[in-house]
């Protein structure tokens, strides 16, 4: 094909055209994208800031009030009792009684025929972790499984027939305790998974049971001692 | 012109006609996209100025903090508080997680952006991890700076946003999980590496264990008692 001067500057032109076109089409996506993904990465930070300012501040008023409380001569031993006694409830070493709820899971009574797989019709530890977790972010109190008290170094850990809580074996049933909100727990359990075990409990025949309760009695935990690790010194 | 050949009359036109509608239309876009940008540029711009608003309240939130607790240790010298009470008090708040601690333990970082992986890393992954360093019997735990406590929910938010205490966890630079636990480096790097590093490699993932002196936060969130109470005071 023979293009004279002209159609080819023409041609040219075009081509140039619709380059440059094309790369500041490109060149304005690419900004749009990487500006959202910088926003997003400045949300959680902030998030956490914020949640330590209001922590931090909070200290701070108690510390002041304590100070005010020591400037008026009032007894320290009383006072730091008082603070004792408030680490002790958190830690989780005071029994506890309040409205909540009681969970009961159990085996299934049948048993596992032919090739069926027989672990369908128990009940395995991460279902009570998945319910501690629900629980806990339903607002829950104190919890307790079979009597064993959740802390912060509980575990729950499937040791075969067993599961191992706080370094004790416990058997099915499993009857877990918590205080709290009773419609804000069950609420909670409803989001994350309890209606799974309910088809469980109707394929399998599991037991999955929730009961309101307006005194949940919960046992004290245990205080471990600390072998190695030590109090970060204020100020470092 | 009249070397024109009339045939190409037509096309040329419509080429012409075309090339024009794109320019105006890329005008358009472009005049958007600039307006989008600005947005985007003074949201950014906003959401600096906040953040490094509240950073800086925090800095002085930190200070402020440091100055009391020195005044405090001052006062509880002059007024004769008991040594012994207050290092047990200091053992319960490490027990209840609002200490800061320090102490040898193991810091595993974990990637789950490699092309090879097909899930990347859950809440129950998180959960599960997290029991297995409580069953080796860590001290203290944290996962990207979140102290994990008794009442530490891991859940999901939306889509991808994984929140950790109530605060989200993802990272969008950097290793995307870190844990860290202090407590027996042997035990918890045995315990680790087999029940929990293994399946994960297997999946893609990329996992490193380090030892190492460790420092890990303390719990930002509040205790709040509404439905419990002491279960020995209402005996009594």
């Amino acid at each position: 094909m023979y293009l004279d001067k002209k159609e080819r500057a023409l041609l040219g032109l075009a081509s140039v055209l619709l380059g440059f076109l094309f790369i500041i089409l490109i060149k304005a996506q690419g900004v749009a994208g990487s500006q959202v993904s910088l926003q997003e990465t400045a949300v959680p930070s902030l998030i956490k800031t914020e949640q330590e300012n209001q922590q931090l501040s909070t200290e701070n008023e108690k510390i002041q009030q304590e100070l005010l409380k020591y400037a008026q001569g009032q007894s320290a031993s009383a006072l730091l009792n008082q603070q004792v006694q408030e680490a002790r409830m958190n830690a989780g070493l005071v029994a506890l009684t309040g409205q909540g709820i009681r969970i009961t899971l159990d085996d299934s009574t049948r048993v596992a025929t032919g090739d069926e797989d027989p672990n369908i019709y128990l009940i395995h530890e991460q279902y009570i972790r998945e319910i501690l977790n629900a629980l806990w972010n339903g607002g829950a109190e104190a919890i307790a499984i079979n009597g064993q008290r959740v802390t912060t170094f509980t575990e729950v850990f499937c040791g075969g027939a067993f599961i191992q809580i706080n370094g004790t074996r416990q058997m099915p049933p499993y009857v877990i305790g918590a205080i709290g909100d009773s419609y804000n727990l069950s609420a909670a359990l409803k989001f994350y998974g309890w209606d799974r075990l309910g088809e469980f409990q109707e394929l399998y025949g599991i037991t999955r049971k929730l009961e309101v309760i307006n005194d949940v009695t919960i046992p004290a935990g245990k205080l471990r001692d600390y072998q190695y690790a030590e109090p970060l010194k204020e100020g470092s | 012109m009249k070397r024109w050949k009339r045939n190409l009359a037509l096309p040329v036109t419509m080429v012409a006609i075309a090339l024009g509608f794109l320019i105006s239309l890329q005008v358009q876009t472009q005049k958007n996209v600039s307006a989008a940008e600005q947005i985007s540029a003074q949201r950014m711009i906003q959401m600096k100025a906040v953040l490094s608003n509240s950073q800086e309240q925090n800095a002085q939130l930190q200070k402020t903090h440091r100055e009391l607790s020195e005044r405090l240790d001052l006062a509880r010298q002059q007024v004769g508080t008991d040594p012994q009470l207050l290092v047990h008090l200091k053992q319960l708040q490490m027990h209840a997680g609002t200490q800061a601690v320090e102490g040898p333990g193991i810091q595993i970082s974990i990637d789950d952006r490699n092309k090879k992986v097909l899930f990347p890393l859950r809440t129950d992954d998180i959960s599960r991890m997290i029991n297995t360093l409580k069953l080796a019997g860590a001290e203290a735990i944290s996962i990207n700076d979140q102290r994990v406590v008794a009442s530490t929910a891991i859940v999901l938010s939306g889509s991808s946003t994984i929140l950790v205490n109530q605060v989200p966890i993802n990272r969008s630079e950097g290793i995307p999980y870190e844990l860290t636990a202090i407590g027996d480096q042997e035990t918890l790097l045995d315990y680790f590496s087999k029940l929990e590093a293994v399946t994960l490699k297997q999946n893609g993932l990329t996992v490193s264990i380090a030892r190492k002196t460790i420092c890990i936060p303390s719990f930002k969130g509040a205790y709040s008692f509404q439905q419990a109470k002491p279960w020995d005071a209402l005996i009594e």
